[in-house]
């Protein structure tokens, strides 16, 4: 169940992309307006990690108790992993990426640009100002450093693109179940996102939207929330295990299914987007609207267990952890927590714990899981 | 409101309420020194009225409900808006630190512990939590907010916690986001953002309050809250002075006021008289460590339950710890008040704790109290529960080393947690550092 033509990873889409002239933005996760970047001719590659780097150069500037996710993206550029970029861009999103951004502007000075973009915590008129502001900032940034200057048209060409991207994205999200790809191949093409040029990942979207649908994948059916599933050999594990991820509120695809803007400004509405994605503790939606996202999708899904697979230090996930699943528990979905650091490999207590789980979800009778 | 309750809160806080702390204070008057004399200056004799002071900030609010509206706020919040409203104000972390000092906190913070907060986060949040959960404090009893006042410049942190308070208490959070300013200059939108949030607060306190804001009351509590912040510096910049009349232990205890009742007439009279002792000091060459041999900074939280044994061990060894980054950041911004143009002012204010400003900004006023204090060496507190104000500290401490050439060392341990700290391996880290100032 993979996809007809393999999906090209980061490095070779990276080389691509150069070759026909255009540059390269590294972006850390996790919000921030694609549209931009591209419009610029940047084309943005996010570094989620990555996963298996050798952690010291980062630990030389990081105590221990920073998550892996901050850690491991800057012993990657330390180590030469983003030298084929022109800019580093820095979305604010908690405590650790903030020091990672600082750190990089004033001791660690890596020879490309580094921009933070601070993200507004609400969703009031001002921080939709605020974030429209912001990314005008960004753009007069980026013209220093690339010395074009796309206009209104442009900016809004670039928003429309990734605007079908992400709906493409969307409905790939919603038709997963009966896609002809098994959950690691859905991960595969979806988190390509993170690095293929929009009109190329809404081609390869289309492609498989497009094929017969299949008979829907066996298993029992469970939301996967977190951060970023990491190592991807976990999503084969679950389905060996019969397991089956049928909804997703994970940082790097669910909670980033942005809806179309509405405004004819094109920076209001890169905003727009950003603080209409669905909830999210980084964007300081309330625990209360995260949970009934959750229980709606896994009603929607028929999901029946929640799977929390989030990164060690995490505090944005970690804060909303025990309500979340306190909420989930009170609405018939039981829940597990699982921690990681992104330069283990898939561990035996890991697994252990998730097939625990599964049984546990499975022997519960499917209605108790409706209630 | 309800006249019994109004009744309760009169005669405890306004009637027995002062009798009994006076009485404590002055018990407190005529106790012998706790903290060893042979090495430390006898305590600051303003301490037990300090605590009075804080404990009747504390009383209040144990009978504040039903009678005066009460908001949760962190410590970097403008408190100005809730004061000028007659919030009664409560501050979770201080509250989270009389708990660390009491060295209480632990258990407390086990209760949220036991509800899935996990270990790793903010050891304030999983007190202030864990008291919520279980209603176990020092102070007799925490009030429920009728409001959360939560502002992002000292981390994103409490903001997921105050997201989880609202929670609990079904009470609104007004959030004031100040984006972090990474470099020497907020941008202009970004003090436009704050401003324009202070502004939208406003009819929501007012509605909650169920008054309207009276601009003249907003800019005395500005001046009150300006001249306290005046005064509080002046105390700290009184330790470049040889000896140094305080140390930053003394700070820790004596910051209270200034973070929990900014604003009020009484912190600006405490403080004042806290200068005239302390210049008392400086007049009779009174030292907070009898032996000054060398003086040092501290950046980061204070070790809350290890005060006395860190104050005592570097005291012995003749180390004064002057000056902190912590301290001085409920002072460093006093000049930026302006009374006369508030709105814009405390916008401005409020975006620029150090908190809020990069690693590169905290070595900048590092290397520069190095210099105004005459120091010898520097303690980077490694606090595993506050990451914003501990990342950057190794690229900190290696280049107060190789640029100032002063010896710096990073001692990991935790506000608030006495899980977190190895007591060997600090004594064994704190002892090789002193070997090192000579
Ligand atoms: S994993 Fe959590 S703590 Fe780490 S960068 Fe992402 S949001 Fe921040
Ligand atoms: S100790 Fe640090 S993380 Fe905790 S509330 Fe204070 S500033 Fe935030």
């Amino acid at each position: 169940m993979e996809p007809a033509s393999p999906i090209p990873s980061r490095t070779q889409t990276l080389r691509a992309w150069k070759e026909q002239g255009g540059g390269i933005a590294a972006v850390l996760p996790i919000h921030y307006p694609r549209a931009l970047l591209r419009a610029f001719g940047l084309l943005p590659v996010e570094v989620w990690g990555p996963p298996r780097v050798d952690p010291a150069p980062g630990a030389a500037h990081l105590q221990p108790y920073v998550c892996s996710i901050v850690g491991n993206a800057l012993s990657f550029l330390l180590s030469g992993g983003l030298d084929g970029t022109d800019v580093i861009i820095v979305p604010h999103a908690c405590d650790s990426l903030q020091g990672l951004g600082s750190l990089l502007l004033d001791f660690v000075r890596p020879r490309q640009p580094v921009f933070p973009l601070y993200l507004p915590r609400g969703r009031r008129e001002s921080d939709l100002q605020f974030l429209a502001d912001e990314c005008r900032a960004l753009y007069e940034k980026l013209a220093a450093i690339t010395g074009r200057a796309p206009s209104e048209v442009e900016l809004m060409k670039s928003i429309r693109r990734e605007e079908e991207a992400d709906g493409l994205l969307a409905e790939l999200h919603r038709r997963r179940r009966v896609l002809p790809l098994s959950d690691l191949a859905f991960y595969r093409l979806v988190r390509a996102r993170e690095y293929l040029p929009a009109e190329e990942f809404a081609a390869r979207a289309r492609a498989v939207l497009d094929g017969p649908p299949a008979d829907p994948r066996p298993g029992v059916p469970l939301l996967l929330s977190g951060i970023v599933p990491e190592p991807m050999a976990l999503l084969d594990a679950v389905a060996e295990m019969g397991g089956a991820v049928v909804a997703d509120d994970l940082a790097c695809s669910g909670r980033r299914l942005y809806p179309p803007g509405t405004s004819t400004d094109p920076f209001r509405r890169m905003a727009e987007r950003i603080l209409n994605g669905p909830p999210d503790p980084t964007r300081g939606s309330p625990i209360a609207e995260r949970l009934r996202h959750l229980v709606g999708m896994a009603r929607e899904s028929g999901a029946r267990g929640v799977v929390f697979y989030d990164v060690k230090f995490c505090e944005p996930e970690l804060f909303d952890l025990p309500l979340l699943r306190r909420g989930l528990q009170e609405a018939g979905l039981p829940s597990v927590h699982i921690e990681v650091d992104l330069n283990d490999p898939l561990s035996g207590q890991t697994l252990t714990r998730i097939e625990a789980f599964l049984e546990m979800v499975a022997g519960q009778p499917a209605e108790e899981a409706r209630r | 409101m309800n006249p019994l309750l109004a009744l309760r809160y009169h005669w405890n806080v306004n009637v027995l309420g002062p009798v009994v702390l006076r009485l404590q204070r002055w018990q407190a008057e005529r106790r012998p020194a706790r903290w060893d004399t042979r090495y430390l200056a006898p305590p600051l004799r303003i301490a037990p009225r300090t605590k009075e002071l804080v404990a009747r900030h504390w009383l209040a609010g144990r009978y504040a409900d039903g009678y005066r509206k009460v908001a949760w706020v962190t410590s970097g919040a403008p408190v100005e808006l809730l004061k000028a409203l007659d919030f009664y104000v409560l501050y979770p972390e201080n509250h989270a630190a009389i708990c660390g000092t009491a060295r209480l906190a632990v258990d407390i913070a086990s209760e949220a512990e036991g509800a899935g907060y996990s270990r790793d986060l903010c050891s304030y949040a999983r007190t202030d939590i864990g008291a919520v959960l279980s209603g176990k404090t020092p102070v007799g009893r925490l009030p429920k907010p009728d409001v959360l006042f939560a502002c992002t410049n000292i981390c994103q942190t409490v903001l997921f916690w105050y997201r989880a308070l609202a929670e609990y208490f079904g009470a609104p959070l007004v959030l004031i986001d100040t984006p972090f300013v990474y470099t020497e200059e907020a941008a202009e939108h970004a003090v436009r953002y704050v401003r324009r949030q202070l502004e939208e607060a406003v009819p929501v306190l007012e509605r909650i309050a169920g008054k309207r804001l009276d601009e003249r009351k907003l800019r005395q509590v500005g001046l009150l809250s300006k001249r306290a912040s005046e005064l509080w510096l002046e105390i700290l910049q009184r330790c470049r002075h040889r000896p140094a009349p305080i140390s930053v232990f003394d700070q820790f205890i004596q910051m209270a006021p200034i973070v929990e009742m900014r604003g009020d007439p009484e912190t600006v009279d405490f403080y004042a008289a806290l200068l005239k002792e302390v210049d008392a000091r400086i007049a009779a060459g009174v030292g907070a460590v009898k032996n000054e041999r060398k003086r040092v900074l501290w950046d980061n939280l204070p070790i809350w339950y290890r005060l006395r044994y860190l104050a005592e061990f570097l005291a012995r060894h003749g180390v004064a710890v002057v000056v902190s980054t912590y301290t001085n950041a409920w002072g460093e911004l006093a000049p930026l008040i302006d009374p006369d143009d508030l709105w814009e002012s405390m916008a401005r204010t409020y975006i620029y704790p150090i908190l809020n400003r990069g690693t590169g900004h905290k070595l900048r006023t590092m290397r520069q109290m190095v210099e105004e204090y005459q120091l010898d060496g520097a303690i980077l507190h490694s606090d595993r529960s506050c990451k914003p104000y501990s990342i950057g500290q190794m690229d900190q401490r290696d280049r107060l080393i190789r640029e100032v050439g002063v010896p710096a060392l990073l001692l990991e341990a935790d506000h608030n947690d006495f899980r977190a700290f190895a007591e060997e391996q600090v004594a064994t880290r704190l002892a090789a550092f002193v070997e090192m100032l000579g």
